[in-house]
């Protein structure tokens, strides 16, 4: 190992200086800052590719925010629309912002949606010390007096994790679900943050945001939103769906391609994600990130964002974020 | 132009111009649907009112001005302003080395006017910034024209 | 005591050989990153995450490799603010107020060494209180909810009145120019745009690199042509360089002051560095009985953000690694870093997996002391950019900037909105308009907005609500204080005319 780092030293010094030109042609863009979802998908997908060798190259992450994964997705269905080297990271995000025509009239099958490979369960989470002890608790209250509950979720209002709420609340029979209140804020540890500070009653995000707080016992978390328990240290923590609340929302780890690349090249890079799916290098990034299995790659996972889509789709016409 | 309060009135009374379209153009921002008592709109209506109180702050007590220079200056940095602007239009596409070169070699006759040095300066700026962009800091640059390039 | 072993555990992780070279070279690269207008810590270290993985560096290594990068940034903005009045990133901006009048007046190299002994304070001041109280620091966190936030930010603002301006209503304009141009984009708490008629570039808001780029290094090319080079520091004669130990004397108890303002502001998630540097920029005047010398060279006006914003650096990693909330853009970055190297920062970072903890702490300390120790000597070598003629120095920062900024986005929308913030600086100068307000507003603008409406949210459209905390109220008393104060003294102290270039 040490003799390996001297040696790679020596290799980045050169290439830093310039004598060797690195030869980065395979690209993830990740349509977000660094530090975000899409970010993590990117970085730890290429490097994983990289590490278990079903690519030659490191593959270079590029950094593109803008628009909410707009100005990324716009680039790749109008610029690099046949370009075989590039994958972008997706998310149920992604399919959210299209669903609400949110990329400036651009639609789902303007690239095409390699897979999927980790799923970060859904969740409503309280502060320890909150009177609420179970999910329906919460929502019993929520509807009772709307306004004596803030939630507060990583993204904005209308968002995935305002969205997951809003589920919930009108399978209890909540009518008016513009009256619940609502703030988005800098990510989960943040919300979080302010749940534990007592600033709002309720966090709404994915596991994997509170991990850390679950295991200090800052959090209790009221429900996961998956179709079975999380297995492992998790397994203790009800589902909605056990509690009488039908809801399945997750934020699944994806990428897509651009449209035009041939059927060859497509399955290059779902054998390559398929690979990383398989790898132990991603079971183990799964398990540190909270992210539960979620292998859906190749044509068949087209389907399934279609039919998310729709489901996003009518939920949002129904509370007003679109016409 | 001599230096005097004008200038100030001047720029206090633009301030309360761009304010109040400002805050006219806030009045378009699309209103959520969800409970939020503020919105999207009052923090622009503020920031307008605020700045064009201190316009108008800035027109009855305007201090004393800068000298402005003339207009021979004025062409020069329009001039100056022009060149980067064709630059930043052509940097996509005609790759790195070549525009810079241009860019560099022009700025540099505009600050001393001789031709041989300035000619230099764009040469040697274009080649060593390449060299110092794309290989020490790994920067996706173009040298050239993709064209020219197979 | 179980402290300082578990730090020395960490140093005997950390320093290695290899570690040690990775240190010094990302300490040299941070450096160069940090002063090249355009390029700051976060996208340097950003950039640098590839190369971390290329070279299959495990976990310690590559936050050596990250921190030293980092911190080579924070110590690297401060030079080109000093020489050429051009902020190297965000948090060098306040530096720029006394170090470029300082270089103006022949002691560039002073002021560099003194900036490099204030944040080399400032750092290592802030890494010891990330050692001893980081758990406890968390939870002051905890303690800040939206109407505590936006009384911070409006803390801010109200000091704005005294800088760098003789009248008042400039800086309040300039600040509603920053603000104004922040309120651009998506709007965050409803996720629908703003203001951005219907271009797609504008959606996510106006970085403002762009802004700091185009107002002071495209400004700068302006003012040079129309002034023939005579209001630069370009040429200037440096004196022999010495090692300013007086000034240095002088203004330790300002560092100190400034290093734990700066703290705290790192410790809150939010702006981070640049609040840090600001606040205590805005402390140490506040307190000075002699305020005149602020803004034309003063010492203390040097040392002050340098030492703030590098305890701030310190202080974001608190909240980064304790809560995982990053409390800045470059800790967002290392945020990110440490999740793909499956390290998923939270409140138990600690007890779980202390060889990261106290491996990036001592990663700190050693960077932080190889950045003073090369830093130093190098003043020598800086103050030479100085003496490069301007026919290639110009056109050199001015093409660097476009670069910097070019690569980063692609986008030659940005490239051009930077020239419109060039000619907009160009015009302000000349109006006498501070232009460091601008880019607070646009830094924090946001922020603030956010708090604000969050609030409100909240407390169902109560404005009492904004009073409703001691914290909140106290820093509505202080932001109240900062602003009205200067207005009545303003009248009894006669401000002193601009020194003659």
């Amino acid at each position: 190992m040490k003799h390996l780092n001297l040696k790679s030293m020596a290799l980045g010094a050169v290439l830093s200086l310039g004598v060797v030109t690195p030869s980065l042609a395979q690209e993830c863009i990740a349509p977000a800052n660094p530090g975000g979802g899409w970010d993590f998908t990117c970085r730890s997908i290429s490097k994983i590719m990289y590490d278990i060798g079903v690519v030659d190259n490191p593959v270079q992450v590029t950094n593109m925010a803008g628009g909410g994964g707009g100005l990324a997705y716009s680039l790749v269905v109008n610029e690099r629309n046949d370009d075989p080297n590039l994958i972008v990271a997706a998310s149920s995000a992604t399919a959210t912002r299209l669903a609400q025509n949110a990329y400036a009239g651009m639609t789902y099958d303007q690239v095409r949606f390699l897979g999927a490979i980790g799923v970060d369960a859904g969740i409503i989470a309280v502060a320890a010390d909150s009177p609420y002890q179970t999910l329906n608790d919460l929502l019993d209250a929520v509807i009772a007096d709307p306004s004596s509950i803030t939630f507060a979720g990583g993204s904005a209002a209308g968002g995935f994790d305002h969205l997951k709420v809003l589920m919930a609340l009108k399978r209890v029979g909540l009518e008016d679900i513009r009256t619940v209140k609502y703030i988005g804020v800098d990510g989960g540890g943040d919300a979080v943050t302010q749940a534990i500070g007592g600033f709002v009653q309720a966090v709404t995000g994915d596991i994997s945001e509170v991990v850390g707080f679950i295991k200090s016992g800052d959090v209790r978390v009221l429900a996961v939103f998956t179709e079975e328990r999380l297995p492992g240290e998790f397994n203790n923590i009800p589902t909605a769906r056990e509690q009488g609340i039908d809801v399945i929302a997750g934020n699944w780890r994806g990428l897509y391609v651009p449209k035009d690349i041939s059927d060859a090249d497509y399955q290059r890079w779902s054998d390559a994600l398929q690979a990383v799916a398989d790898s132990d290098e991603w079971a183990a990034s799964m398990e540190a990130n909270g992210l539960t299995e979620f292998n859906f790659v190749g044509d068949e996972f087209q389907t399934y964002v279609a039919d998310l889509m729709e489901e996003i789709a009518t939920l949002s016409r129904e509370i007003g974020v679109i016409q | 132009m001599a230096g005097s309060k004008t200038s100030d009135r001047v720029f206090g009374a633009l301030t309360i111009v761009v304010a109040l379209a400002y805050i006219a153009s806030a009045t378009q921002i699309k209103t959520a649907f969800f409970s939020d008592p503020l919105g999207p709109r009052w923090f622009p209506y503020i920031i307008g009112a605020v700045a064009a109180l201190a316009g108008f702050s800035l027109v009855i007590r305007p201090d004393e001005g800068e000298k402005w220079p003339g207009l021979f200056i004025f062409i020069k940095i329009a001039f100056a302003c022009a060149i980067l602007v064709v630059y930043a239009l052509t940097l996509r596409r005609m790759g790195f080395l070549i525009p810079t070169a241009f860019a560099a070699g022009l700025l540099s006759y505009q600050i001393e006017p001789r031709k041989l040095q300035a000619f230099l300066t764009g040469i040697g700026l274009s080649g060593g910034l390449f060299v110092i962009f794309k290989y020490a800091l790994g920067l996706g640059l173009f040298a050239l024209p993709k064209g020219w390039i197979g | 005591m179980e402290t300082f072993a578990l730090l020395g555990q960490g140093f005997s992780v950390a320093l290695t050989p290899e570690n040690l070279m990775l240190a010094v070279f990302g300490c040299i690269l941070g450096t160069i990153i940090g002063a090249l207008p355009g390029l700051g810590p976060s996208n340097g270290v950003a950039i640098l995450i590839p190369l971390a993985f290329s070279l299959g560096l495990d976990a310690t290594a590559a936050l050596v490799l990250m921190t030293s990068v980092y911190y080579g940034a924070m110590y690297g903005g401060r030079i080109s603010s000093i020489l050429l009045n051009i902020p190297g990133d965000e948090p060098a901006l306040m530096t720029t107020l006394d170090g470029y009048p300082m270089a103006k007046a022949g002691r560039a190299a002073d002021a560099l060494v003194l900036s490099g002994v204030a944040s080399f304070v400032g750092a290592l001041l802030a890494t010891f209180g990330l050692i001893l109280m980081a758990p406890l620091l968390s939870r002051i966190a905890y303690l800040f909810g939206p109407a505590e936030y936006f009384a911070l930010y409006l803390l801010a603002f109200s000091t704005l009145g005294g800088l760098a301006s003789k009248n008042q209503a400039k800086a309040i304009i300039a600040a509603c120019i920053g603000l104004a141009i922040a309120m651009i984009g998506l709007d965050n708490s409803s996720g629908m745009e703003r203001l951005t008629f219907g271009t797609l570039e504008l959606i996510d808001g106006v970085d403002f690199l762009v802004a700091i780029v185009g107002l002071f290094a495209v400004t700068e090319v302006f003012v040079f042509i129309e002034s023939s080079g005579k209001q630069t520091a370009i040429g200037v004669k440096i004196d022999k360089i010495t090692i300013p130990v007086r000034d240095i004397i002088r203004t330790f108890g300002t560092m100190l002051r400034s290093t734990v303002v700066g703290f705290i502001a790192g410790v809150l998630p939010g702006a981070g560095a640049s609040l840090g540097s600001f606040l205590a920029y805005s402390a140490e005047k506040a307190i000075s009985k002699d305020k005149s010398r602020f803004g034309k060279g003063d010492v203390r006006g040097v040392a002050a953000p340098e030492a703030g914003n590098n305890a701030a650096a310190g202080g974001a990693l608190v909240p980064m690694l304790t809560l995982g909330v990053p409390g800045s853009g470059t800790t967002a970055v290392l945020l990110a870093l440490l999740m793909t190297l499956n390290i998923t920062p939270g409140p138990l970072l600690f007890e779980e997996r202390p060889e990261v903890v106290w491996g990036l702490i001592a990663a700190l300390l050693i960077s932080n002391v190889v950045l003073l120790i090369l830093n130093v000597p190098m003043v020598k070598i800086f103050v030479k950019i100085l003496m490069v003629p301007p026919w290639v120095l110009l056109p050199g920062v001015t093409m660097v900037s476009f670069v910097g900024i070019y690569s980063l986005s692609g986008s030659w929308f940005d490239l051009l909105l930077m020239i419109a913030f060039g000619v907009m600086g160009f015009f302000l100068r000349k109006l006498g308009v501070p232009t460091v307000p601008i880019i607070l507003g646009i830094l924090l603008g946001n922020y603030m907005e956010d708090a604000l409406r969050r609030a409100m949210v909240i407390s169902g459209g109560e404005w009492q609500y904004l009073f409703s905390s001691p914290i909140a109220t106290g820093l509505w008393i202080a932001a109240f204080a900062g602003f009205v104060a200067p207005l009545f003294l303003r009248r009894y102290i006669k401000t002193p005319d601009k020194v003659p270039d």
